[in-house]
């Protein structure tokens, strides 16, 4: 066991006082995000909080195979290029979650070891075991039932 | 990160506060009944929320929680004396009953007129398992008693220590359900034993599942009352092991369990806004613990502390820089340097400051658990504040929980997976890997 340290740097760096006087500057944005919707539900969640002033976030919804996503815009941007510069994908989906983009932007993210978070968003009738078992290979963390407000407090929680 | 108006209403418990207000429709621990061990023993000061009190049992063994200072001139009656039917202030003599209500002033002529309108605030204070209780809101919202497992399992069966954190309460709690700090902090370094060197902890399967996948997945599930907090690693090919942690409003969590170890969890009590109680136990729901177990535990093992005695604060505190040993650290026989997973603990949690401004963290998505849970706080404060809208968690229903540990086929969730694991059944062992 250790001596003691004869005097504490602890006792005096963890008090009130002390911590009004740490270095304070701007924090710059820590992520760059891209937020994919699975559905036309999900699409209309992120729709709905894309206006938000965010950072650098944008936003997407991935109708097809999940080569090519749709930006908010309905501009087909592929994959590939849109991955290239993240470090954070969100994939945002329901029931009708299309499993085979999931699969494609999932796997496209795991090669290039781009943290992933997955929100299922929940009908009356609850998810289904086939939505968490198209998502869940590919969702490091997986929020489930999530709402809008889990993906607003997420983005804002990891400054995207 | 979090807005600075959140952050200070999430840690904020002092009455009239949103946060205040929603711990005060909880059952909370006081004191553990050694506290109070005999029927007219001294009285036991008691802070909880920002509100400084005074604990009693009468001769009569009648428990009594009350504001501590004399209705008088304001002394404390921690000097008071223990007499029959309660509390005598020394200075003057004036009387309190259990409830807080004085019963004789000896200086007035008409005295029993003049008490009538002499009353300490004053709470119930209840013992449930080894512990006494306390329920500082609206007599009205009174919840059934708590009803955890912990505390209602035969007594041979459970062991419960507190130990004094020099933090805000959400920093400890959340260090209660953040599962991703587990691999690093208390996993060990690279040439240490880590979890396997804890005797609560040494010989479970599970063990080797940790040690084998240090980049768990997780799985955040909402259940009434909570949270579930599913960390998901790689097992036998085509099966997962999941480490389960619920959490229930406000600040109860529970360690999954390994092997046939004891159950672990807390309670993380507010004192005041820069200082809680970790409120730390250990219980097995089908056989008592061993004379090992319960000395492992007294000795600071598992998620217990070694406290200076005579008192709750741990031997490893903020003054002596929690021991931390700079060589078993370099050498990575631990990670931190740091002994003891509740010093791990308390150490960092501490060292982030009285109350960390979370204005300045950078989140990850591996913290979706507490992001999570914050957000549950705060619209559970703010519900029972603009609608009067009654919490979970405070209904025996919402407590009869258990942590899980459990290897599952990788197509099933750890939800349905582990069916009635989660329920806390008399006689049933719980689920463990």
């Amino acid at each position: 066991m250790a001596e003691p340290s004869p005097v504490s740097r602890c006792a005096r760096a963890a008090t009130a006082k002390e911590a009004a006087y740490r270095i304070d500057y701007p924090l710059a944005y820590a992520r760059s995000t891209r937020v994919v919707a699975f559905d036309d539900e999900a699409a209309r969640t992120v729709r709905a909080v894309m206006d938000e002033p965010w950072g650098q976030a944008q936003f997407y919804s991935a109708p097809g195979p999940g080569h090519e996503l749709l930006t908010v815009a309905g501009e087909a941007r592929p994959l590939a290029g849109e991955l290239a510069d993240s470090d954070s994908v969100i994939m945002v989906a329901t029931n009708r979650v299309n499993a085979e983009a999931v699969a494609t932007v999932g796997a496209a993210a795991q090669v290039r070891a781009i943290m992933t978070a997955g929100l299922l968003m929940a009908d009356e009738d609850g998810l289904t075991g086939e939505t968490f078992m198209a998502i869940r290979p590919y969702a490091r963390i997986l929020l489930a039932p999530a709402d809008q407000d889990d993906l607003v407090e997420l983005l804002r929680a990891i400054r995207a | 990160m979090l807005r600075p108006d959140i952050n200070d209403l999430l840690t904020q418990t002092g009455p009239g506060t949103p946060m205040g207000e929603l711990f005060r429709r909880y059952w909370q621990p006081v004191l553990h009944t050694d506290e109070l061990p005999e029927d007219g023993c001294p009285p036991v000061r008691v802070k909880i929320l920002s509100e400084r009190l005074i604990a009693v049992r009468t001769p009569e063994g009648e428990y009594g929680l009350m504001d501590e200072f004399c209705a008088h001139r304001g002394v404390s009656l921690w000097f008071g004396r223990v007499e029959e039917g309660g509390i005598r202030c020394p200075y003057h003599g004036w009387k309190y009953a259990a409830d807080g209500q004085a019963i004789d002033v000896p200086s007035e002529l008409n005295n029993s007129e003049f008490c009538k309108n002499v009353k300490l605030r004053s709470y119930p204070l209840v013992k449930v398992g080894d512990l006494l209780w306390s329920y500082l809101g609206d007599p009205a919202k009174q919840p059934p008693l708590p009803e955890w497992e912990f505390a209602t399992v035969p007594s041979e069966q459970t062991f419960t220590s507190k130990r004094f954190q020099e933090c805000n309460w959400l920093q400890a709690l959340e260090g209660g359900i953040d599962s991703s700090h587990v691999t690093w902090l208390h996993g060990g370094g690279p040439n240490g034993d880590g979890l396997e060197a804890d005797p609560l902890f040494a010989g479970a399967r599970g063990n080797q599942y940790n040690k084998g996948d240090l980049k768990p997945y997780f799985e955040i599930v909402e259940r009434d009352g909570g949270l579930l907090i599913g960390a998901r690693r790689n097992a036998e090919e085509g099966h997962y092991y999941w480490r389960v942690t619920p959490w229930v409003l406000p600040n109860f969590t529970m360690v999954p369990p390994r092997g046939d170890h004891s159950l672990h969890g807390h309670f993380w009590v507010p004192i005041d806004d820069e200082n809680c109680w970790a409120w730390s136990f250990d219980y097995h729901p089908v056989r008592p613990l061993t004379a090992a177990e319960r000395d492992a535990m007294k000795g600071g093992a598992g998620v217990h502390s070694k406290n200076v005695p005579g008192t709750y604060r741990p031997v490893a505190n903020k003054d002596n820089d929690y021991l931390i040993d700079r060589e078993k650290q370099r050498t990575g026989e631990w990670f931190s340097g740091v002994e003891g997973i509740a010093i791990q603990d308390s150490s960092l949690q501490e060292s982030m400051g009285p109350i960390v401004d979370r204005t300045k963290e950078r989140l990850v998505a591996t913290d979706v658990g507490i992001i999570k849970a914050r957000q549950k706080l705060r619209r559970a404060a703010e519900a029972l504040r603009d609608y009067g809208t009654e919490p979970l968690g405070n209904r025996p229903a919402h407590q009869r929980i258990r942590s899980v540990a459990v290897v599952l086929p990788a197509d099933q969730s750890f939800v349905e997976g582990s069916g009635e694991a989660f329920d806390a059944r008399p006689g049933v062992a719980q689920t463990s890997v």
